[in-house]
């Protein structure tokens, strides 16, 4: 069937083969585990570092299918029950980013939250501690 | 669950119901007499398996690759997608190649139907597992969901069938050619995307954010998502490669056409 083909298309065909099997390398990501329980998000707030690419493990506990999805993270992956999958997102400049469960958009919800530097990191944690009445404050 | 499932329809249903309009006015509109009831026949029993078969994998296919094997699996048919479509267009009015042509339709029938068949049969079958106990509203609104979102899609795909058509006879010849070229970029770009998200393709800051102009979560913007490959922030990588996909094929079109203008060819 290729032989038959004319060479303008033999040649658009090998250029996009060559450009396709370029080598891809994984570097080493700072890793965020998120647990999904009981269609929710543990933990529903992630702090990672601005401008750096992170990987995100979604580990889903339940017992039925979920999809995590985002708009916002331009991310969109299936967990199948008490399985786990891996996705990257960033880099990304400061700011707030929500997720959500596809299958459960009411309840499983969640954001991610950009810092710039670790110390801002530390702060919008404790701020965020605070806030759920988790940190107390000597 | 109603604009849900209706949403899922635009998401997953819907580029199954436009590939069989632009496919159909591609091989109706010529003398190619392809569309036969045989040959729809076959193809309809062959799209089913396919995508009964996917949907019922998919969770071992996920696993392969570190996990990362749904990416890798849909990302690979979205790109063969795109290159059959781009041959489809290259290949226009050309006699001489009717059965290459009919193999690469028939690829990209069924490539389109697999991929988001089988997102569809396991987004469909998850909704109504997990639909509470099956309340009488929540069946009520799944069901009135699929019923709009058949009848949107249906819609939609003779509008474009007979828009395209009186575009290709009274605006442009290659109206629908393009237009299945651009579906095609579509696809490619959702393969980018998955595979950044699993780190084999570099990721970039996006270079606009058009959310404020038309959402991509809305309808419009997943109708936009699926014709044209819409894309609220994209990468500079992204945007690089739907330049290229498009260009190089109309580049390599109009190359020959010039050529043939120079060697006094009529065309």
């Amino acid at each position: 069937m290729i032989k038959s083909l004319p060479k303008y298309c033999k040649l658009f065909l090998l250029i996009n083969l060559l450009s396709l099997c370029s080598p891809s390398v994984e570097a080493k990501r700072p890793e965020y585990h998120l647990d999904i329980k009981n269609h929710l998000f543990y933990p529903a707030q992630i702090i990672i570092p601005a401008n750096k690419k992170v990987k995100l493990v979604i580990h889903n506990r339940d017992n039925s299918v979920e999809e995590f999805d985002s708009f916002d993270l331009n991310r969109e992956k299936v967990i199948f029950p008490k399985q786990k999958s891996i996705v990257f997102i960033g880099p990304l400049s400061v700011g707030e980013y929500s997720f959500f469960g596809e299958y459960h958009p009411n309840s499983a919800r969640g954001k991610v939250i950009v810092a710039e530097t670790k110390r801002k990191q530390a702060a919008s944690h404790d701020a965020l501690k605070l806030k759920q009445g988790s940190l107390h404050v000597h | 669950m109603f604009i849900n499932t209706v949403l899922l329809f635009l998401q997953s249903a819907f580029p199954m119901f436009i590939i069989i309009s632009l496919l159909l006015l591609r091989f109706t509109a010529t003398s190619e007499s392809l569309v036969t009831n045989k040959n729809m026949a076959i193809m309809s029993v062959l799209a089913i398996l396919l995508v009964l078969l996917l949907s019922q994998y998919m969770e071992k296919i996920s696993q392969l690759f570190d996990d990362k094997g749904t990416e890798f699996v849909f990302s690979f048919g979205s790109i063969v997608i795109y290159f059959c479509s781009a041959f489809l267009f290259l290949l226009d009015k050309k006699d001489r190649f009717i059965h290459v042509k009919k193999y690469l339709a028939l690829a990209v029938f069924l490539l389109v139907f697999s991929i988001h068949g089988s997102h569809f049969i396991l987004y469909l079958t998850s909704y109504w597992t997990q639909s509470s106990t099956f309340e009488l509203s929540g069946f009520e609104s799944l069901f009135i969901g699929i019923i709009l979102g058949v009848g949107i899609c249906v819609s939609f795909a003779i509008l474009l069938y007979f828009l395209l058509r009186y575009s290709d006879t009274h605006v442009h010849i290659k109206t629908s050619c393009y237009f299945l070229l651009f579906f095609a970029i579509g696809q490619l770009m959702q393969s980018i995307v998955l595979l950044q998200q699993v780190d084999v393709l570099p990721l970039s800051y996006s270079v606009w954010n058009s959310t404020a102009f038309i959402a991509e979560n809305s309808e419009f913007g997943q109708l936009l998502r699926v014709l044209f490959g819409y894309e609220t922030t994209p990468s500079f990588m992204q945007l690089i490669i739907y330049l290229t996909a498009f260009i190089v094929p109309v580049f390599i079109s109009k190359t020959r056409y010039l050529v043939r203008l120079a060697y006094g060819e009529k065309s």
